[in-house]
């Protein structure tokens, strides 16, 4: 089991690396560079044509592209994002706080979206084909069509507007204390809530619904066993495996998701920074941003692999 | 000779039905709009934010005083266009890499599949980011961008079905006659993926055009002064407390068009017998 | 007091027993129909029927059990006196596994696989019996004892895919055993198994019998098997029991016709061919000859197979054996001993590591897409199940016509009427150039194939498995049409099966194949009635035990 472990440390290694090149390569497509995007139209009429030579060299932006590869990412190992390009503030001091504010919402919502797919998800597929099936299923599919930046500015619609019980935009600063975000970070929560659990639902009836339907499943009943029992210790265990499989797909979204909610309700997290620096087209800080996303992703993935080879015996000993 | 009874199911399933009504509606008023419309949808014809119900204007103006009604029925085009145009684009490179990566194998099996990983550990909306900075707001930036993030997603499904379809015999019969390469794969193997390659097809448009709106309202997407869902949703913003129709318009059209592409899809899915949930980027 | 000792000697029936699913399209369809029969306390009773007769649903239907869509029609299932469809789910609970045990078909796919193998029985006592942790570990201990498994402790501690096809089968029948119960439903244990192991697993249940006086219900497709093991069968078909009796003379003297066809389509082990094999070349003549054929295999570099150590499995190791023109050569062995490989090999899928193949004297490229176009045209092969081995996508005729256009140029006209002629040689009505795939039965889907395989003209043909997911009596409307062809051709075929009755019946020679050696090479009649060879020895023998 510990080469398994190792050889799946070693393919997300790679894949870290290959997301570097590629967030930093999605750059280099561009006809110019950095700078050159930049800089709006007004600031060439203003700007000399030998400040702006200054400024490249400033940000070692004439150098080849391998050498500023290597500079950048040996710098992101250590936690250097270099520095952006108005008032050359370190990136790293402006994405530190909204970092972590996103992981805590990211972690709320996380928290509370997977119990209760589980219970939904349970719930109906043993139920499949039934009135309350239909109903859940039904209101889900509704659930997971409308966009997340909908469910939002609904919910301000009706707690900001008509009750007024929240605040309708939120005024927190990125370094305010864990206490204060939570409150705060109710209504986002919420929103990206909604979606996911009725997302996450369906998969895990689908899945809940075909382990069901398999010999194991009939045998243990076959022989006498409790319901109960059938489901929780023999087809639960059986249908949650697979759904670790798709959790990288799931922090993917989850991740899309706090861009949008944040933006609606003015949560001060990464998503936020996102939509400025790409607004301020700050290149660097939006490749700073996704690359650390990517790593969260990657990062999760393998968690849930791990766990996957930990919990399926058939994997664990597949060398053996 | 199996369509029959897939119609037979897709028929009987009320969801289903309730789904292909709202995208049929909605893809008549979309090929329709420009001939309903009373106003041009970027001239400005009245005051700024006057109520519905005047004669002139039915549903009112907007803050820059524009009718409401012509943005509002024009709101779902480019956002069709930009969807439907990217993911046919991306199912169609999708399933020719997907199904010879399968086949072939090797090296450049690997290959593919590494760079689908890659890719897929960045989160849609930010590889869109990154994209619409360097290239700007254009919509055939636009067009790159989701086509770029669907298509790895759809690689791997698509490649999933095909690698159950490639140990069977009529396939290795195939390779025994000296069938070529392309022979093979034009004619046994993208024949049998038709249904994954449709439902991924059905699934995708619908998320993609959750995605062009959310861009949209984001500002990362459509530019003004095109009338669309998202982007009125985020001009309308400004106005909740007062104006809460003009959030509220535009969110149902996106809604319902996007449950029922979802409600088709999903039975549409079941009709075949594929596994009906799948991730929505 | 005659009446309370023939109640009491009755365990189980059924009266009138009627069962329909409902099908997609909302039709009702009897799967079981007016079934009745009786069990008695300690008798062994086979159900026998070929695919699709029922007699699956039947044996859960008697533990009061439905897949989803199964209604109960009409009549009524009665254990020790008390109805079935009166119980509730929890008393239904506490017969099952209880009272009334079941042995499923596939052990590895009806064993949790997540759960070690030792705690899935620790549960059925702990529930059943009440046992408490310690006692019940000490059981399942004992039962693994009895029924023959070696080392139950480390058994104890494995997960199902760890353990091999028998060991998982009679950790299947221990939790079956382990409450003594008054009945125990067999549904086809032995199918999935190779065939020594069957019989193991035979004697094994025989043996058990002996010990604990539990009624057996034996469910199967082979009746040679219900005569070895039953005392009594009942034959179904369609849902319906067509005939039944003691299970000898069933066997021997079947009353109804379709028993009779039945017992007659059955290849035989123990008893010469009855029908005409396919011509039996002069000697001397050679065909294809293979020469110190080997192959291991060797996983590809991956980046998923980093790390891991490449393990060289020797598939085919020093295989010699030749094929006359028009001669069928039988190829046995049970599984992992390498049929299908050379198969694989002869046709040119695989590359050898070692070795030749010889086609009329001259060398034959390694891999097929190195041989020429006349080369490939003269070796086809027919692969084991015929749905997937054609495109369900492409109409009968698109099927057969493609070979004939690919390997002879001739107009789609011709080819038509040739794919006709095909059709006519296989029995099977024009009608069907214009269907698909899906819409022919097994048997009709195989002869298909055949007649693709046939169409190319070919001098070989490479048969790996071809009959063994038919139904016996579809196996031998089969195999006549292969050899008649053969015979109108002069084609020859090299003949893979596990079945040993199916090689006496239609080979001229064969090879004995054990873990990819040749173990023996000779006329069939000298293999089945005097070989010395160990391994054939004891094959032979666990397959005619039967009869």
């Amino acid at each position: 089991m510990f080469w398994i472990l190792i050889r799946r440390l070693t393919l997300s290694l790679l894949i870290l690396f290959l997301a570097a090149v590629f967030v930093f390569m999605a750059t280099e497509v561009l006809p110019g560079d950095a700078l050159d995007v930049f800089l709006t139209a007004d600031d060439l009429a203003v700007m000399e044509v030998e400040e702006i030579e200054e400024m490249r060299r400033d940000f070692g932006l004439d150098r080849p592209a391998w050498v500023r590869f290597w500079d950048w990412f040996s710098g992101v190992l250590v936690g250097d994002f270099g520095k952006t390009f108005i008032h050359e503030v370190p990136i790293s001091e402006i994405i530190w706080h909204p970092l972590i504010n996103s992981l805590l919402l990211g972690a709320v919502i996380t928290t509370i979206t997977f119990p209760f797919a589980l219970l939904i998800g349970i719930l109906t597929g043993y139920r499949r084909g039934s009135q309350e099936d239909i109903i859940v299923s039904t209101t889900a599919i509704v659930g997971y069509s409308i966009p997340d930046f909908v469910i939002g500015t609904c919910l301000i619609i009706v707690f900001a507007v008509w009750m007024p019980l929240f605040p309708a935009v939120i005024i927190a600063f990125s370094d305010s204390s864990p206490g204060e975000l939570l409150a705060v970070s109710l209504l986002p929560a919420l929103t990206v809530i909604i979606g996911h659990i009725a997302h996450q639902s369906r998969l895990l009836r689908a899945g809940f619904i075909e382990t069901m339907n398999s010999e194991f499943v009939e045998r243990v009943r076959l022989s006498g066993i409790p319901e109960s029992r059938v489901i929780f210790r023999h087809a639960l265990p059986a249908s949650v495996i697979p759904m670790l499989n798709s959790f990288a797909m799931y922090i993917a979204g989850v991740l899309s998701g706090l861009v949008v909610v944040e933006k609606v309700f003015g949560y001060p997290g990464l998503g936020r920074e996102l939509i400025e620096a790409v607004s301020r087209r700050e290149v660097h800080v939006v490749q700073a941003i996704t690359f650390l996303s990517a790593t969260l992703v990657i990062v999760m993935n393998l968690l849930a692999d791990f766990a996957v080879i930990i919990l399926d015996p058939r994997v664990r000993s597949l060398k053996s | 000779m199996k369509y029959p009874r897939v119609l037979q199911v897709l028929t009987h399933s009320p969801g289903t039905m309730v789904g292909v009504t709202l995208v049929v509606v909605h893809v008549i008023a979309t090929l329709f709009a420009p001939l309903l419309i009373p106003f041009e949808v970027t001239k400005i014809v009245g005051p700024v934010l006057s109520s519905p119900g005047s004669v002139e204007h039915w549903l009112g103006t907007d803050n820059i005083g524009r009718d409401y009604l012509s943005r509002l029925l024009m709101g779902g085009r480019t956002s069709i266009f930009v969807a439907m145009v990217a993911i046919t684009f991306a199912i169609m490179f999708a399933s020719l890499i997907a199904i010879s990566a399968a086949y072939v194998g090797g090296i450049y099996d690997d290959v593919v599949m590494r760079i689908v990983d890659t890719k897929l550990a960045i989160p849609g909306i930010l590889f869109i980011a990154l994209i619409v900075t360097g290239f700007g707001r254009s919509i055939l930036a636009l067009i790159v961008a989701i086509s770029l993030s669907y298509l790895p997603g759809a690689i791997r499904i698509i490649r999933s079905h095909a690698l159950t379809i490639i140990p069977l015999g009529f396939v290795e019969t195939a390779k025994l006659r000296g069938d070529s390469l392309y022979r093979i794969i034009w004619n046994e193997l993208v024949p049998n993926c038709q249904e994954i390659i449709a439902v991924e097809f059905a699934l995708r448009m619908s998320s993609s055009i959750l995605t062009v709106s959310a861009l949209s309202f984001l500002g990362l997407g459509i530019s003004p002064p095109t009338p669309d869902w998202g982007l009125m949703i985020s001009e309308g913003v400004k106005n909740i407390h007062t104006h809460t129709w003009l959030v509220l318009l535009p969110a149902a059209f996106i809604s319902s068009l996007v449950i029922g592409l979802n409600l088709a899809s999903d039975g549409l899915a079941n009709a075949l017998g594929l596994d009906a949930a799948r991730g929505i980027n | 007091m005659q009446l309370e000792e023939l109640t009491e000697m009755l365990i189980l029936e059924t009266e009138g027993l009627t069962i329909g699913y409902r099908s997609v399209n909302r039709q009702m369809v009897r799967v079981v129909n007016n079934v009745s029969f009786e069990l008695e306390k300690g008798e062994t009773l086979g159900i026998v029927g070929e695919s699709g007769c029922g007699k699956s649903t039947l044996a859960r239907a008697i533990m009061g059990y439905l897949r989803p869509g199964g209604q109960i029609l009409g009549g009524n299932v009665r254990f020790k006196g008390t109805s079935m469809q009166a119980l509730k789910l929890d008393e239904l609970q506490s017969l099952r596994g209880r009272q009334i045990a079941f042995v499923p078909q596939n052990p590895l796919s009806s064993l949790t696989y997540h759960m070690k193998v030792g705690d899935q029985i620790d549960e059925i006592l702990k529930i059943h019996r009440g046992l408490n942790r310690h006692d019940a570990h000490n059981e399942t201990l004992k039962l693994f004892q009895s029924t023959r498994l070696p080392e139950p402790a480390q058994i104890y501690q494995r997960y199902p895919h760890q353990l091999s096809g028998g060991q998982r089968q009679r950790v299947v029948i221990s939790a079956a055993l382990a409450c003594l119960p008054s009945v125990m439903i067999l549904d086809e244990p032995t199918t999935a198994l190779d065939t020594t192991t069957e019989m193991q697993v035979l004697q094994l249940v025989k043996e058990l019998r002996k010990e604990i006086n539990t009624a057996i219900i034996y469910i199967t497709h082979d009746l040679t098997l219900t005569n070895y093991m039953c005392d009594r069968v009942l034959v179904m078909q369609n849902g319906e029991i067509v005939e039944h009796g003691p299970a000898s003379s069933v066997f021997e003297c079947p009353k109804e016709k379709y028993t009779q066809d039945l017992v007659a389509a059955i290849p035989r082990v123990d008893r010469p061919p009855r029908h005409k094999k396919s011509y039996e070349p002069e000697n001397g003549s050679v065909l294809l000859e293979v020469k110190e054929l080997s192959f291991a295999f060797r996983p590809a570099w991956s980046s998923s197979t980093l790390f891991k150590k490449r393990e060289f499995s020797q598939a085919v190791d020093q295989v010699n054996f030749s094929i006359r023109p028009g001669e069928t050569l039988g190829l046995v062995g049970e599984s992992g001993s390498g049929k299908s490989t050379i198969a694989n090999l002869l046709v040119g899928l695989l590359a050898p590591s070692l070795g030749k193949i010889l086609l009329e004297g001259k060398p034959l490229p390694l891999l097929a897409k190195k041989r020429t176009f006349e080369q490939r045209r003269r070796v086809q092969m027919i692969f084991q199940d015929p749905l997937s081995s054609l495109n369900p996508r492409q109409r009968i005729e698109k099927i057969i016509t493609q070979p004939l256009r690919a390997f002879f140029g001739i107009s789609p006209r011709d080819a038509r009427d040739q794919a006709a002629k095909l059709l006519e040689d296989l029995e099977l009505p024009l009608e069907f150039l214009e269907q698909f795939p899906r819409q022919l039965s097994g048997g009709q889907q195989q002869r298909v194939a055949i007649a693709r395989a046939f169409a190319a003209q070919p001098d070989l043909i490479l048969c790996d498995e071809i009959t063994s997911a038919l139904d016996v009596s579809v196996q031998a409307h089969v195999l006549s049409l292969l050899t008649a062809i053969q015979r109108k051709t002069g084609t020859a075929c090299l003949l893979i099966s596990h079945d040993l009755g199916v090689v006496r019946e239609v080979a001229h020679r064969c090879v004995v194949l054990q873990e990819g050696f040749v173990v023996e090479y000779d006329t069939t009649e000298k293999v089945f009635t005097d070989s010395k060879h160990p391994y054939t020895c004891r094959l032979l023998a666990a397959a005619s035990r039967h009869e």
